[in-house]
């Protein structure tokens, strides 16, 4: 963790500003933001007025009880909402600067926001199909669809494991090898972000300490936003964390603050922060 | 045992060492001025209980950071008592120190010991209780009114030390100058007691705020 920290006094500095928007200003350019977004399921606002930057290159948790919002946050920066009846979105999400709640080509919105879930999701079909499946519907040649496959399970940290095998089923890999084979299918159409919503919560410690190396690597070209129950687990791998809580009157998921992983960790300025990754509830 | 109950047991084996280490730096500085060999070895045979509650304490440490993985305040707390009690044990040693030394002074032909050594001894003591009242207060404030009063026995220290250099100059055979010596080994180890007064107290300022500060 700390060799991709900011700087001890850039920490510090950080610190004495208001959280938000202005804990990582200057120290990395934002790959996504939300600003004063609310979200609806129906009548029921499932988000409020939450605010914040996701770096670029930089891994962010979101942590927070069960039922905060963070799963909603992860699903509304590539539009998975849009399947939800009765979902809307208030305020505004940016990557890159432009509004993801107005674009209209949501393929190309997933290309460049990939997601891995909380069980392994492969397809019921070969380990190379799993990995090829886009690019052949994207209409890429073999033997660039090939030369793909080879570098996304590289990337993943999988090719090794899987290289003499590579027409077995998807489904008949470990769990955590099934998971870094999402990793690969989500590498393969070559995205900027990728959202991970628990991907180590189905997987043993030897799996999941593969995973969060894995995490590490990819951050050197991702931007990755991983939602995590595992307090340990978002000190170990995060550069910033997020902590949301749900709203004890109407319901709502909110930011309670955001900041340097080492300070939220460290020194939390919220006391409802610190009880909660100090295990006082939640 | 339940977190809580782990940290409550670790803070009073703490204080409870801390009483120990004053007592000790008491009775070391009292047996000097008052050449008692025997006052003196009974404070080198207590330090084993000292070294014991150090023990504990590191060993509980460890394991409740093992197990629990504390973090924000709770890892502070963990990490206050492991360095208090560091300082604590180190304070305990000086004591033991003193205690030889008065094993030495015993031997040599009584002498009046300079009004310096009387003065730097109580207010040595005097910062050793202040300071413990603040940990266990969790008064910050009063931890680094407690670390800047450390100059007065500083400034104490040099000019004992300038007599007992005047005193070895002026001769008076090998048993004036190891008689000097000695009492400037006494003075030093009081010296460095009331410097880890203040790093306790630094310490004190970790565990409250978070914030690493030097107060020497």
């Amino acid at each position: 963790m700390a060799d991709r920290q900011p700087s001890l006094a850039a920490t510090a500095e950080a610190r004495q500003r208001p959280p938000q928007l202005s804990a990582v200003e200057g120290l990395t350019p934002a790959k996504l933001s939300a600003e004063s977004l609310s979200f609806y399921y129906g009548t029921f606002r499932a988000l409020k007025d939450v605010s914040l930057e996701i770096p670029e290159r930089r891994i962010t948790a979101l942590i927070g009880p069960s039922g905060c919002g963070k799963s909603t946050l992860l699903r509304i920066f590539n539009r998975m909402y849009d399947l939800v009846p009765g979902a809307r979105v208030e305020g505004s999400v940016k990557l890159d600067g432009e509004e993801v709640t107005q674009m209209r080509d949501l393929l190309q919105l997933r290309r460049k926001v990939g997601m891995v879930f909380q069980r392994p999701t492969p397809f019921p079909m070969s380990i190379r199909d799993n990995v090829a499946l886009a690019l052949r519907l994207l209409g890429h040649g073999k033997a660039q669809v090939e030369e793909t496959v080879e570098r996304s399970l590289r990337d993943a940290g999988l090719w090794d494991e899987v290289k003499d095998r590579l027409n077995t089923p998807g489904t008949a890999l470990s769990g955590g090898q099934q998971q870094r084979l999402c990793i690969a299918r989500c590498l393969a159409v070559d995205p900027q972000v990728i959202l991970m919503d628990e991907p180590c919560s189905a997987l043993d410690p030897i799996s999941t300490l593969a995973i969060e190396e894995l995490m590490s690597r990819l951050a050197a070209n991702y931007t990755i936003a991983i939602v995590t129950h595992n307090m340990q687990q978002a000190a170990r791998v995060s550069n910033f964390t997020a902590f949301m809580l749900m709203n004890s009157e109407d319901r709502h998921g909110e930011l309670i603050e955001f900041g340097p992983t080492s300070t939220i960790f460290n020194l939390p300025a919220d006391k409802r922060t610190e009880d909660y990754i100090t295990g006082r509830f939640g | 045992m339940e977190f809580e109950t782990e940290l409550a047991s670790l803070r009073e084996t703490l204080l409870r060492m801390g009483g120990q280490v004053e007592s000790q730096i008491d009775a070391a500085t009292r047996a000097l001025r008052e050449r008692d060999r025997g006052a003196a070895d009974l404070v080198r045979r207590t330090d084993q209980q000292l070294n014991e509650l150090f023990r504990q304490i590191r060993e509980q440490c460890l394991m409740v950071i093992a197990t629990q993985q504390p973090v924000a305040r709770d890892l502070r707390t963990l990490m206050g008592i492991v360095y208090i009690s560091t300082e604590l044990e180190r304070m305990g040693d000086y004591a033991v120190r003193i205690a030889r030394i008065t094993g030495t002074i015993c031997g040599l032909p009584d002498k009046q010991l300079q009004p310096e050594f009387g003065l730097m001894a109580d207010l040595t003591v005097i910062q050793v209780h202040d300071i413990l009242d603040a940990l266990i207060e969790m008064d910050e404030v009063r931890a680094r009114e407690v670390a800047a009063k450390d100059d007065d026995i500083d400034r104490l220290y040099h000019r004992l030390f300038d007599t007992l250099v005047e005193e070895i100059g002026e001769g008076g055979g090998p048993e004036a100058a190891l008689r000097g010596v000695t009492l400037m080994q006494a003075a030093h180890s009081l010296e460095r007691i009331a410097d880890r007064v203040t790093n306790v107290a630094e310490d004190i300022v970790f565990w409250e705020s978070g914030q690493v500060v030097e107060l020497g």
